[in-house]
């Protein structure tokens, strides 16, 4: 069974976000009248596989695994789905599965290019506060694209209120105002988490002249940083709608996805 | 022994002819005394509602035509009706008045399908019979069976779900809308019945506090009193000043022009800091300017799009009779089966 590696069992993770994903699709065409748990277990078995292979991995590595893009990218994903089951259990939250299957499945497939999945050399740091640093800056970015799964099921359920579809009242969606704190909430964690990571970071040891904050991916997270501060400010303290801070939230996670990879290339400090 | 049914409804008569035959329920154990006594039946149950007036029976006898005529009679004499009857009154032998049975008692044949009210006469009609010792083992059965099988397709079907009101469908929004009623307060606009209904079905779901507001003030405190605790009132000069407080208003004045409309509305949801806000609008003409819709976080809902958001609901239970019929034919063969046995060992 040697030829059977960590990314074996990310791929067969990835297959079932991929069957939840296509089920989300009948569930949404179905307008989520239903109680339904088999998208739940669809997500349920692809973190159960997802968590088998960053074990794996962490086991070949031994230290925690996130190392290059494919194992950033993986954490971060193994946060947003165990968070997505763990939210699930609220009442009226199970189909925050099926509105994080999706992006579960495209970052997962994403993920899976070999080219992300370099082994340079081993780091010249390590540690605890390596360890700490990575972790909870993956699972602030876990946060942000849970918040933003809330905030689109927001958007789905606001937008059917105020265009009187009926399809509103059918679904089995929590009410938009617990779908806004719930966002906002986890914006807040993913926001403190992030800062956290940051301020971990600035106090791991660096190469003689390697500046923290001309780092191209520093300012990157630093702008981001600011992003999120921007969208809770506005909206705890100057009244912003609830549907723009949702935009914003949603629009705020894509640029992050889309970003992410990019930045890694850039940076001094991460290569 | 079979079950039989005779009766009417509001399928097969007018409600003059429903009112002629209704039983007050202080006579229902003289009328099931006397139709015990004929000899026709030997146990009986009468249903009588605004609805329907029904006398379920078990019987020694064959339920043919003769039978049926002479149940007919009685039910005839007993309210000394002198005029003319044709399909008014129907009948059903088994099984097919088992299945009538189940049926009533899921609310199927209702007025309003899937309504819930009509089980829980049914089950005082039935206690009736039985402390006065008018049913015996066949109605027994059959009505045991029956509560069974019309609670079982309230959870298995979706016969019951949603708001066939316009009162009880504002008050599905307002749930989609906010987490929890209890902590939201709602302003009432108009004094009228439409909105007395509303604040009683928002009451019903948790609202806590509830402010009246209409142009005679003593009509606004007569509502706010019959609201009870929890309910005060505004003067109508002053409503939009407790607009920062509430964040649901239901409006159904008299007046000819809008009372709210984009403008107003504008400056006041600055001033509640663009907190949702449900805006029921039951006036015709209406009360509220359809252009406040356009605001971020205003939700307005008008009595035509609560009527359709009933109607469609009624539309869904419509689609969910075929699989409660399945349910029922199967639990009533079920039934007659279980009859067929135990009538055998009987005679063993």
């Amino acid at each position: 069974m040697a030829w059977f590696t960590d990314r074996h069992l990310f791929c067969l993770a990835v297959l079932f976000y991929g069957s939840a994903t296509v089920y989300s699709l009948f569930l949404w065409r179905k307008g989520f009248r239903r109680d339904d748990w088999v998208n739940y277990f669809l997500l349920a078995a692809g973190v159960a596989l997802h968590t088998g292979s960053m074990f794996k991995r962490g086991l070949t590595l031994h230290s925690c695994p996130v190392n290059n893009l494919y194992e950033a990218t993986t954490f971060l994903l193994w946060a947003l789905g165990l968070a997505s089951l763990v939210y699930g259990l609220l009442p009226k939250f199970k189909f925050i599965c099926a509105f994080a299957a999706p992006v579960l499945f495209t970052v997962g497939v994403f993920a899976l290019m070999p080219s992300l999945d370099v082994h340079g050399p081993k780091p010249e740091f390590s540690g605890a506060l390596r360890s700490l640093h990575a972790a909870t800056i993956l699972q602030a970015y876990g946060a942000f694209g849970l918040a933003a799964v809330a905030a689109m099921m927001f958007l789905a359920q606001q937008h059917d209120l105020k265009v009187h579809k009926l399809r509103a009242l059918l679904s089995f969606l929590p009410s938009i105002q617990r779908l806004e704190v719930i966002t906002t909430r986890l914006v807040i964690v993913g926001f403190v988490l992030l800062t956290v990571g940051l301020v971990a970071g600035s106090q791991l040891p660096r190469k003689d002249g390697a500046s923290y904050f001309a780092d191209a991916k520093v300012i990157w997270s630093a702008l981001l940083w600011l992003v999120y501060l921007e969208i809770l400010v506005a909206h705890k303290f100057f009244g912003r709608p609830a549907r723009r801070f949702a935009l914003g939230v949603a629009i705020a996670f894509v640029f992050l996805l889309l970003t992410f990879g990019i930045t890694n290339h850039f940076s001094v400090l991460h290569n | 022994m079979s079950v039989v049914v005779i009766g009417l409804s509001h399928r097969s008569a007018p409600v003059e002819l429903r009112e002629r035959f209704a039983f007050p329920e202080s006579n229902i154990p003289e009328a099931l005394k006397q139709l015990r006594e004929s000899g026709l039946v030997t146990e009986g149950v009468v249903l009588s509602t605004c609805n329907r007036v029904e006398i379920y029976a078990a019987t020694a006898l064959a339920p043919d035509d003769q039978f049926f005529a002479r149940v007919k009679k009685f039910f005839v004499e007993h309210h000394a009706y002198d005029g003319e009857l044709g399909d008014e009154l129907y009948t059903f032998a088994e099984p097919h008045s088992l299945h009538h049975l189940f049926k009533v008692a899921a609310g199927l044949d209702s007025m309003v399908i899937g309504e819930t009210e009509i089980f829980g006469q049914l089950k005082k009609a039935y206690d009736l019979a039985f402390s006065h010792k008018f049913t015996g083992a066949r109605l027994n059965k059959a009505f045991q069976r029956a509560f069974n099988v019309a609670k079982h397709i309230r959870t298995e079907t979706n016969i019951q779900r949603g708001s066939v009101s316009v009162m009880s469908a504002a008050v599905e929004l307002a749930e989609k809308i906010f987490s929890s009623l209890a902590e939201h307060e709602v302003l009432v606009i108009g004094a009228g019945e439409t909105s007395e209904k509303t604040a009683r079905a928002l009451q019903s779901r948790g609202v806590q506090k509830i402010t009246v507001t209409n142009r005679s003030p003593e009509r606004a405190q007569a509502l706010a009193a019959e609201l009870g605790a929890g309910a005060s009132t505004v003067p109508f000069e002053q409503w939009p000043e407790v607009f920062e407080r509430i964040d649901i208003a239901v409006s159904s004045t008299a007046a000819t022009t809008h009372i709210l409309d984009r403008a107003k509305l504008e400056p006041l949801m600055r001033r509640r800091k663009n907190r949702p806000l449900l805006l029921v609008d039951i006036a015709v003409p209406r009360d509220i300017d359809p252009a406040v819709s356009e605001l971020e976080n205003v939700y307005l809902y008008n009595v035509d799009d609560l009527k359709a958001i009933a109607d469609e609901y009624l539309k869904l239970r419509h689609e969910e009779l075929d699989r409660c019929n399945q349910i029922i034919a199967e639990k009533v063969a079920a039934l007659l089966t279980a009859n067929r046995y135990s009538a055998t060992d009987s005679h063993r």
